[in-house]
């Protein structure tokens, strides 16, 4: 499929439309993770690129900043974005917003900012820190309210220019329809047979975080108009859990296996989309609202919203099983693994654990016989 | 770990041993008859409880406890068979986990009715929540800790200007929230136990923490300038664990006498290792002594003199209240208590009259304080094993003695 194929080229060259948008005198705005506001810089006129790593790629630049403690913990995932960023792959950027999220998200901040001090050579884009807290309490969110306002007024004295209510509808209703697609995507996903690989619906999901939102829309819809030519998928329905999946290299293990993945909790796949802006209320309450009550990633509290979230998105996918893929050293994640498992266990889904998981899969053969033993007993 | 003898052991840390051992026996009884007693990180919220005559045992304590009887690796295998993370901070928990008071130190702990975590670190609201689930007590998110997203690079001299200046420091948004996350905790802590706080006798708490740093400083300034040094540095590191009944008559009584006895020692002529020739900055994150320093003392009389705690402890707990608001400054310490930058830590071994830091440090770390003309010794590992030996013989022959 024509669609697909360039979604593909997107989701692997991450930059070629920002890259692209900068030639046209466009500005970009990298960040990371999935609380950051895309809303608000699509509203400002300018280019959200989620930033990425790459595990096949050195993290040599990362080295000298990694050495005490797990500075940049999840097994390189952190520390291969930050060499990125230090070995010119992302010069491109205009702005970098790095939000409150995990430690390593944290630390590579400060990292950045002491840079910025001390190595004036170094060409790094202007930063934005966004804090947040991490629970859901309403003391919370009045908080998180005042830093995303913030933000906004950041983003206007960038562009020089105020973010209209109309223009921040607009992006909303853009965004909106990149959640609506990709929750038709989901659903072609859990359809009894899927329809689609979780190798493909990756791709699909990651390259919207790459290339303008319009274009990534149409061509979705173009690919969702032939789904009903998409091959049906035989073998075990499962659902993946764990570290952030920014690269392809577990599911192409697991559906090797005669399984499909048919939904995961993960800031990279489904998790991403899975709460709409409310299009009725003002659009910057619609957008705060939004990120105050989307999914939850394993850094919040209570516990209990997280084993609740990852059941329950496994139960609606009808998962037959369950895999849990923990990068070593992210703990967060870790913590909160043995309660999902219990809570799997009781709903009688079988759950296999994928302990101290490496950023790249360096033993692909053992973990495949590990896949393949589980995906049997199922 | 060092040995000494016992008659250069310094009798006040043995006193403060004691103590620690009553304190634990009285909060069990007062407990038994219905007192709350909470557990809490450290830099959380302890004078406020102090304050509130609410016992409190802050977890870095309780792991150092775990650790110096040397139960860490069975602790740790705990958290394994349930398929935790074994890491330090969730030591406690295990115990709880395990739930065998014959085999923990000091017989366990007693019951919590509160436990208090915040998100200074990704996995500590999560561990302390799984914690009081294991008790069946209440758990108490803050929603701010310590270090709440730094977003600043620490000024050069940060530490000359926190003790008054703490204000140009902190960012004033975060501390507004900062001191309603105290605020709740101590509506919450009224209803739920009855007691009262008090802004009156939070302001003599905080009077106090700061005389009992002053007590702490001319201790130090005694042993910087002392040659040979009159405390060993595990004796000094042991006076660490007053820290966590600061603000109170006994937290300031202790570091008098400290002082006292240390002053003592000068003016007898004392010295914890008669021998030195050569004398060190440790620096290490969990403030152990050397397990290498015996050999490096016999070796090289290369001593161990000071360490970061001492300048935690002296340059970062005291502030001057501001605008007589207690809460808010200590709030303000909750937010910012220090950050561990090369030239704090190079002024804290210039002033104690070190030739060379010693820690653990990588490339990154060797360069940045390599510009603080203080040579800096990387050791691979805390281990004292032949690479450590090997690093530090090479670096005190090659730096110091050539």
């Amino acid at each position: 499929m024509a669609a697909f194929d360039e979604l593909q080229k997107h989701y692997h060259q991450r930059d070629l439309a920002a890259r692209q948008w900068k030639k046209e005198g466009g500005k970009v705005v990298g960040y990371f993770c999935d609380n950051v506001p895309e809303e608000f810089i699509l509203a400002a006129g300018l280019f959200p690129l989620r930033l990425s790593g790459d595990p096949w790629g050195d993290a040599e630049r990362a080295g000298p900043y990694s050495e005490q403690g797990n500075v940049f913990s999840r097994e390189g995932f952190v520390a291969s974005m930050l060499h990125m960023i230090l070995n010119g792959k992302y010069d491109f950027l205009d702005y970098l917003i790095i939000p409150h999220a995990r430690d390593s998200i944290h630390r590579l901040y400060t990292t950045l900012i002491n840079l910025k001090e001390t190595e004036s050579a170094l060409k790094l884009p202007e930063l934005y820190y966004l804090d947040n807290l991490h629970t859901n309490f309403y003391s919370a969110g009045i908080y998180n309210r005042d830093r995303w306002l913030a933000l906004k007024k950041q983003l206007e004295e960038w562009i020089g220019k105020e973010i209209t209510n109309e223009r921040l509808s607009q992006a909303i209703a853009v965004t909106n329809e990149s959640k609506r697609l990709l929750k038709e995507l989901a659903d072609l996903r859990v359809a009894d047979p899927s329809l689609v690989a979780g190798v493909d619906a990756l791709q699909i999901i990651g390259s919207s975080m790459f290339m303008p939102k319009k274009e990534h829309n149409k061509l979705l819809k173009e690919y969702l108009a032939g789904a009903g030519h998409l091959p049906v998928r035989n073998g075990a329905r499962l659902f993946i859990e764990g570290s952030p999946l920014d690269n392809l290299q577990l599911y192409e293990i697991i559906e090797s296996c005669r399984a499909t993945v048919v939904a995961e909790d993960n800031c990279w796949g489904n998790r991403n989309f899975d709460v709409p802006i409310d299009m009725s209320a003002d659009p910057v309450d619609a957008v705060i609202d939004r990120y105050n009550n989307k999914a939850p990633c394993s850094r919040m509290y209570p516990l209990s919203c997280r084993v609740e979230y990852c059941l329950r998105s496994a139960l609606e996918s009808e998962a037959q099983g369950v895999i849990f893929s923990i990068y070593r050293f992210d703990e967060i994640q870790a913590w909160e693994t043995p309660d999902e498992i219990k809570a799997f266990k009781e709903n009688g889904i079988p759950a296999l654990y994928l302990k101290d998981q490496p950023y790249l899969i360096t033993e692909p053969e053992a973990l495949k016989t590990n896949i393949e033993e589980f995906v049997q007993g199922i | 770990m060092s040995e000494q003898s016992g008659d250069k052991q310094l009798r006040i840390t043995n006193e403060v041993r004691a103590y620690q051992r009553e304190w634990i026996e009285k909060t069990r009884q007062r407990v038994s008859e219905g007192e709350p007693f909470a557990i809490c990180n450290g830099d959380d919220c302890e004078e406020i409880l102090n304050v509130m005559d609410i016992p409190v045992i802050v977890i870095n304590y309780w792991h150092a406890i775990i650790t110096t009887k040397r139960m860490a690796d069975y602790y740790l295998d705990i958290l394994r068979e349930r398929d935790y993370p074994a890491t330090v901070f969730s030591m406690g928990l295990a115990v709880t986990m395990d739930n065998k008071p014959d085999m923990a130190p000091w017989g366990g702990l007693p019951k919590p009715s509160i436990i208090i975590g915040g998100a200074r670190q990704d996995t500590e609201m999560r561990i302390m929540e799984l914690w009081a689930r294991e008790y069946g007590c209440t758990f108490w998110p803050m929603e701010f800790a310590l270090w709440h997203g730094v977003e600043r690079v620490p000024p050069p001299g940060w530490f000359e200007r926190v003790r008054d200046h703490w204000d140009e420091l902190v960012d004033p948004y975060k501390l507004d929230y900062r001191v309603q996350d105290h605020e709740k905790l101590i509506r919450y802590l009224e209803v739920s136990t009855g007691k009262k706080f008090s802004m009156a006798k939070l302001t003599e708490a905080m009077e106090l923490v700061n005389k009992q740093m002053d007590y702490w400083r001319m201790a130090r300034d005694l042993i910087a300038k002392t040659s040979p040094c009159p405390a060993s540095l595990r004796d000094q590191l042991s006076m660490y664990q007053v820290m966590w009944h600061r603000g109170t008559p006994q937290g300031r009584d202790f570091l008098k006498a400290y002082y006292e006895e240390v002053k003592e020692r000068v003016e007898t002529g004392t010295a914890a290792c008669p021998d030195e020739k050569i004398r060190l900055m440790w620096v290490n994150a969990l403030g152990t002594p050397p397990r290498w320093g015996k050999w490096a003392e016999e070796k090289y009389g290369a001593v161990c003199v000071t360490h970061n705690y001492m300048g935690i402890a002296v340059d970062c707990y005291a502030r001057t209240i501001k605008n007589n608001d207690p809460l808010r400054t200590l709030a303000a310490r909750y937010m910012l208590l220090f950050w561990t930058t090369p030239d704090w830590i190079a002024a804290q071994a210039k002033h104690s009259n070190c030739q060379a830091i010693v820690m653990v440090a990588g490339r990154g770390t060797i360069a940045a304080y390599e510009k603080t003309g203080v040579p800096l010794a990387a050791i691979p590992s805390e281990r004292d094993d032949e690479a450590t030996r090997a690093a530090l013989s090479d670096f005190i022959e090659t730096r110091l003695l050539s």
